[in-house]
């Protein structure tokens, strides 16, 4: 075990220095997420504004608050690995990866978090200022605060695992933009990310209860909004948890399938 | 004329090359119909809470969304891949190869590279705007037709020069290319009316990447709920942009070729 | 004095399945419907053994098989047919302690990463491979010393000159200190002296650790000064496997005598095949057996100022090879 803290502790190190190099791109990739909610944000705003203050329990101010929290729960599960491993596979880069005793998900597990990590530093910031800018409504409760480490963590790792599996269709096709496309598709709505979920129609309700995307991203958003029962909060936790499993069993069958495949054809 | 000539066989030659790959065809299918299919159902949900948005009834917001279907599909078809590719060749050092053609260097740069199958983009957005233009009733007068093929190619001029503006930075700047994720990021809320937005983006959305140019103000031209003003101002901005653009990427062509000689 | 190889291969093959298109606008159009196929075999039931701390050059043309052959022994490939083992391993079950004793260099891609100095990049290789620090604190300095690295270590990668970059990819290729080592093309694009100095690294390294090398290359210098043992693949087959001495005296009988005459013109035709005369240097191709006779003749016979006698160089006993077949 010292072995793979020690790992982590040194990859960590090297990818913070590498993605260091590369801030202004960071920040820009930033300021593209920050137009993406104000988007939303002024659409419901709109549609708030023209229904006299408020939609589905949503006024102006609970819209602020809503998508600047999923802004930030979008920030803290993102990856970018359906893009990486296309490059990796196109470039050869992918081949000794295979070749080192290590499994690949390491590395970018410590890539992922130092990523994070890094621009959270320009992240928190940004966050003040739109609530600055927005005057959102707030009404957590402190207890909401504690439950949001397990379960924004628990989300953190459903979708790490579920958007790795994602990106390893990579290894059968170059072709990954279609499948990509689905998915951010079935995130968008599924997720929270377009509307809040009690705004979407009742049977995409009824559908997201039973897909991975509400637990990564609606279900953190809405506990941090104070919008949660206790009992709410336990069984979302044992969504996730179940998620959770189901996504690592998924990531693992791809996970060795694609190896097989991409070792009997090559690059 | 010899530069239609030229656009010709390139245009052959992009053909050629995509059909090779059958894929991509499907590929871009799948996508141009998954896009609008998320942008219908969004407009869905969000005409199920309210009739109007900022002023626009729903099926002018399925205008709108060709239009902005129309747009991109021009840009990605014609405009985008060249200028991706050129900023790539500065990087790489490649570009001395097309500087040294007789031909103007302007033009080859922009026709460099087509991405045919984007056209279903056009094609969609078409699609869009007949069935809304049908819904809404409208009868398209001469007046209107023409105001919307000019304010439309006003617009496609606009973003054009935006583009080969943002090409001729990187001269100097080689990572200029990272612009490209905000662009995409400002235009994607072009979707949507610039009256929505706050001022500040409002203004970003006009003026630092114009999408209200090519999106909105064609879609305001095509219902019939253009001003005269706005109209004249697009058609100005379209002659400062082209000519500008223009002036400005002759100036860095000649400093780049001075600088690498 | 082990009886047990380091690498055992046989009747290796590896077959490919390679989407057949033609030119045109038509067939581009066909090919949008339907799409053939064909097989390509890429190894042929290759048949051979290495003794640990051999080195062993493959040659072979482009597309002759060999970098297929190489990613099939380290694991990256499974083989279509036949068998191979290396260590005792099956190489494509990529088990741990199999990865822990081999590395793979290939020329010309990189490992190391290219945006943080070569010592960062040497550090995380160490927590991969699990090294224990002292012994890896010797290695590093063990191949700073060989491959002249001092300088180096401090630079991002995008600093250095390819040569430079190369022995850096070599030398976090080996701080595991791997038992096996596959080498594909390991100097391709390097200017000469960083070629040699690669080469006298490598030569040098298998004496002291006795490590195995298998090296691909079409440099032929790469194999003349490493490999005592070469194996010829052309086509996916296996067309020998024996000392190079063996392979020159083999497929090239001749002997190349060049002679430098006072009188330009004279017609040498009488001694052997002319293949070259320029400006007074006629280079004359002799049967070996009739070399010193040939030799005695000319300087008898002839006013010669200067007298040379050579083997044909070893690109031309390849092509010798190849063209056998």
């Amino acid at each position: 075990m010292t072995g793979l803290f020690d790992i982590y502790t040194t990859l960590f190190r090297t990818d913070l220095a590498v993605q260091f190099q590369y801030r202004a791109a960071m920040v820009i990739w930033l300021i593209g997420r920050v137009i993406e909610a104000l988007v939303f944000l002024s659409v419901w705003t709109a549609v708030a504004e023209s229904q006299g203050g408020q939609v589905g329990g949503f006024s102006a101010g609970d819209f602020a608050a809503y998508y600047i929290i999923m802004m930030m729960m979008g920030h803290l599960t993102f990856t970018w690995f359906m893009y990486e491993f296309e490059f990796r596979v196109r470039s050869g880069s992918f081949s000794p990866l295979l070749l080192q005793p290590l499994h690949p998900i390491h590395r970018d597990i410590a890539m992922n978090i130092s990523y994070k990590f890094l621009t959270l530093v320009v992240m928190l910031p940004t966050m003040f200022l739109m609530v600055g800018l927005f005057d959102p409504t707030f009404n957590t409760p402190t207890w909401a605060v504690w439950a949001a480490v397990p379960v924004v963590l628990l989300a953190f790792l459903m979708r790490f695992f579920v958007e790795w599996a994602l990106a390893l269709v990579a290894l059968w096709t170059t072709r990954t933009e279609a499948a990509n496309q689905v998915y951010f598709a079935a995130l968008l709505f599924f997720s929270g990310q377009m509307a809040p979920l009690a705004l979407m129609p009742e049977w995409v309700q009824s559908l997201s209860a039973l897909l991975p995307f509400r637990w990564m991203l609606a279900f953190p958003t809405e506990l941090l909004l104070g919008r949660l029962e206790p009992e709410e909060v336990l069984q979302g936790l044992a969504a996730q948890v179940i998620w959770l499993g189901l996504a690592w069993g998924m990531m693992g069958l791809v996970w060795s399938r694609g190896v097989r495949r991409y070792s009997a054809v090559g690059s | 004329m010899s530069y239609l000539r030229l656009l010709w066989i390139f245009l052959r030659i992009g053909v050629m090359n995509e059909l090779a790959y059958r894929a991509n065809f499907w590929v871009q299918l799948l996508q141009s119909l998954v896009s609008m299919g998320v942008a219908l159902a969004g407009l869905a949900v969000i005409f199920s809470h309210t009739e109007e948005l900022g002023g626009w009834q729903p099926a002018e917001l399925v205008a709108l969304l060709g239009v902005f279907f129309l747009m991109s599909g021009l840009i990605g078809a014609l405009v985008q891949p060249s200028m991706q590719r050129f900023m790539e060749d500065v990087r790489q050092g490649t570009l001395d190869f097309t500087l040294t053609k007789p031909e103007d260097s302007q033009v080859l740069v922009s026709i460099s590279e087509v991405r045919v199958w984007k056209f279903l983009d056009v094609v969609q957005g078409a699609a869009l705007i007949g069935w809304a233009l049908a819904e809404i009733g409208l009868q398209t007068g001469f007046m209107h037709a023409a105001s919307f093929a000019i304010t439309l190619v006003a617009g496609a001029a606009i973003v054009y020069s935006f583009w080969l503006v943002l090409a001729t930075f990187s001269f100097w700047f080689i990572k200029a290319e990272n612009i490209l994720v905000i662009f995409q990021a400002v235009y994607s809320a072009g979707k949507y009316p610039v009256a929505i937005y706050p001022r500040w983006l409002k203004m970003a959305m006009t003026f630092l990447v114009p999408v209200a140019f090519a999106v909105t103000v064609p879609s305001e031209a095509l219902l019939g709920r253009l001003s005269t003003e706005v109209f004249w101002g697009a058609l100005v901005m379209a002659v400062v942009m082209v000519v500008g653009a223009r002036v400005f990427w002759l100036w860095g062509v000649r400093h780049y070729s001075g600088a690498s000689a | 004095m082990s009886a047990v190889p380091a690498i055992a291969v046989r009747d290796l093959s590896k077959t490919y399945e390679v989407p057949v298109r033609e030119g045109g606008l038509a067939a581009a159009l066909k090919s949008l419907v339907h799409r053939q196929t064909r097989q390509v075999e890429a190894v042929k039931e290759i048949i051979f053994e290495v003794a640990p701390g051999e080195i062993v050059g493959f040659l072979g043309p482009n597309g002759a098989g060999k970098t297929t052959t190489l990613k099939m022994l380290s694991g990256l490939l499974y083989p279509s047919g036949g068998q191979c083992r290396v260590l005792g391993f099956e190489p494509f079950k990529r088990q741990r302690d199999y990865l822990r004793q081999i590395t793979l260099v290939m020329g010309n891609r990189n490992q190391l990463i290219w945006d943080i100095p070569v010592l960062d990049s040497f550090e995380r290789n160490r927590a991969i491979y699990r090294i224990e620090r002292t012994a890896y604190q010797r290695t590093v300095d063990e191949l700073t010393e060989l491959l002249d690295l001092g300088p180096l270590l401090d630079k991002p990668v995008r600093n250095l000159s390819l040569g430079e970059r190369m022995k850096c990819e070599v030398a976090a290729a080996l701080l595991h200190k791997p038992q096996i080592l596959f080498l594909d093309e390991p100097t391709i694009g390097l200017d000469v002296t960083m070629q040699r100095r690669i080469r006298s690294f490598l030569a040098e390294y298998n004496q002291r650790y006795g490590a195995t090398v298998l090296l691909t290359s079409h440099y032929m210098a790469d194999v003349e000064a490493l490999c005592k043992r070469v194996v010829v693949i052309h086509h996916g087959q296996l067309l020998f496997d024996g000392q190079l001495s063996e392979l020159v005296q083999r497929f090239s009988p001749h002997k190349t005598i060049v002679v430098e005459l006072e009188n330009e013109g004279s017609d040498l035709s009488v001694y052997g095949e002319v293949v070259d005369g320029v400006d007074g240097r006629v280079s004359l191709r002799v049967p070996k057996a009739e070399t010193a006779q040939v030799t005695g003749r000319l300087l008898s016979e002839q006013a010669v100022l200067d007298l040379t006698v050579e083997d044909p160089p070893i690109e031309d006993v390849i092509e010798q090879v190849f063209a056998g077949v």
